[in-house]
């Protein structure tokens, strides 16, 4: 009985993404919350796919012609892991789902990214980004060796020209600090687990975050980055799509309140945050989820391993 | 034999011309080409038969400066005049931003979309901000438009 609690555990722990981002959003300095919320978002995921997989074979042990030992369906064996084949294919089935969002987030991700820096190539180095004359107002880091900023004029014509610094060392930061890994791994986690979805916005307005304080320090005004930021963001003017993300988010949505945070004081830049604030147990609570949630999955892939080998006639 | 070797006779009238005329006159060749061109191409096109390496000695010269860029093709190159790139880059990006439905989801965005409350909530954040330190326009500053369109 005890394996199937452990083996259902790390499936449901990732529940507690929701509450962690968000204190860690609010407590955290933006680098520290998204390095947090990575590695507890990477961590959850490897676990639910580990029990997904064991869920699996456990299930479809029994089903004729597959390709695990004939002792593994043994009704002693049996026994002691009481799992159905209902649950076993159906987990198999979710694995097969999994894999096919990750490999299609994958090939996307490679497709858009190839396709921009390809739509670029031919506009010289030479100076910082590729300005490219065109009305619509819009500003991309281009991830890649080495990275590029893309800006269009209808963006720049907006701004004033310490707004204009402001923008340019924000997407530098993106190039610097590799944001796109951060996101790119919280997606892949949210397609392994949706319970981790909350945690791949805040990742991804971590990194925002992130590149707005590079931006302020760079530019060493942060009343020109808020009002960059501002400016871009009414002068974009992209309604978002309404539907579950704009649900979940809190009600200002994500660019007021980076303005916010930027007439705001200077973050403290600490790593962990003290135990007595609100973000420690925040802080605390994920740590302790990631340990249980990896504990648990352990578990219950040492406790299958010993029966199975006990099981396994060698 | 001398009335034969008609390149190099050319390069010799092209160097008594002045180097930025002919860097010019390249550049313009390319303008017209519907995409990156081959300096077999630009010669053809050029009035006074300039020798084929005179071509790519200033193509090379031009891409210094960051006028043209090049792509390799093969063994030789192809070049594209730089303010055309811009311009042909936009497009292609364009086509990019429009074809992809979640593409602030792979691309990081400068800002993302807003929600239906956002907007007031902003511009009251924005005058504030503007309050501050220094005089800036309450709207989308109308002054100094940026000629910064990169060469």
């Amino acid at each position: 009985m005890g394996v199937s609690v452990f083996l259902f555990l790390p499936l449901v722990l990732p529940l507690t993404a929701l509450p962690i981002s968000r204190l860690a959003e609010q407590h955290l300095h933006p680098r520290s919350a998204t390095r947090l919320l990575t590695g507890f978002g990477l961590a959850m995921a490897g676990c639910s796919m580990l029990c997904l997989g064991l869920l699996g074979v456990l299930g479809t042990a029994q089903i004729p012609g597959n390709p695990l030992p004939d002792s593994w369906s043994d009704p002693e064996v049996r026994d002691i892991v009481p799992f159905h084949v209902e649950v076993g294919a159906g987990a198999i089935a979710m694995l097969v789902v999994v894999l096919a969002a990750v490999v299609r987030t994958l090939v996307r991700q490679v497709r858009v990214g190839t396709r921009a820096r390809r739509a670029v190539a031919h506009v010289p180095y030479g100076e910082g980004p590729a300005v490219l004359p065109d009305d619509r107002p819009y500003a991309y880091a281009l991830p890649g060796t080495p990275g590029r900023i893309v800006v269009s004029t209808g963006m720049l014509e907006h701004l004033a020209e310490d707004e204009r610094a402001a923008l340019l060392a924000h997407e530098q930061a993106h190039l610097t600090h590799r944001h796109h890994r951060y996101r790119l791994a919280t997606r892949l986690a949210a397609c392994v687990n949706p319970f981790l979805r909350p945690l791949h916005r805040a990742v991804a307005y971590g990194t925002e975050r992130w590149a707005d304080e590079e931006a302020a320090g760079a530019v060493g005004d942060r009343l020109a980055t808020a009002r960059a930021v501002a400016r871009a963001a009414l002068v974009t003017h992209r309604a978002a799509v309404p539907g579950l993300a704009a649900f979940a988010d809190p009600s200002p949505g994500p660019v007021p309140r980076r303005v916010a945070a930027l007439l705001g004081p200077v973050p403290s830049g600490r790593a962990w945050p003290p135990a007595l604030s609100p973000a420690g147990p925040a802080a605390m609570l994920a740590a302790a989820g990631t340990a249980a949630s990896a504990l648990s999955a352990l578990n219950a892939a040492t406790a299958l391993l010993l029966i199975l080998k006990a099981a396994t006639p060698l | 034999m001398v009335q034969e070797r008609e390149p190099s006779a050319g390069g010799f009238r092209a160097r008594r011309r002045g180097q930025g005329e002919l860097e010019a006159q390249v550049l313009a060749v390319l303008r017209e080409a519907p995409g990156p061109a081959t300096a077999g191409w630009v010669q053809e096109r050029l009035e006074g038969g300039l020798a084929y390496t005179t071509v790519v000695t200033i193509l090379s010269r031009l891409h210094a400066k960051n006028a043209v860029s090049r792509t390799r093709s093969g063994r030789s190159y192809r070049w594209l005049a730089a303010s055309d790139a811009a311009g042909l880059a936009a497009l292609r990006m364009r086509r990019v931003l429009d074809s992809e439905a979640d593409r602030d989801a792979v691309l990081a965005s400068f800002v993302s979309a807003l929600l239906p409350d956002d907007e007031p909530l902003l511009r009251t954040l924005l005058d504030s901000a503007s309050e501050g330190p220094g005089r800036t326009a309450g709207g989308p500053s109308a002054g100094d438009r940026p000629a910064d369109r990169e060469g």
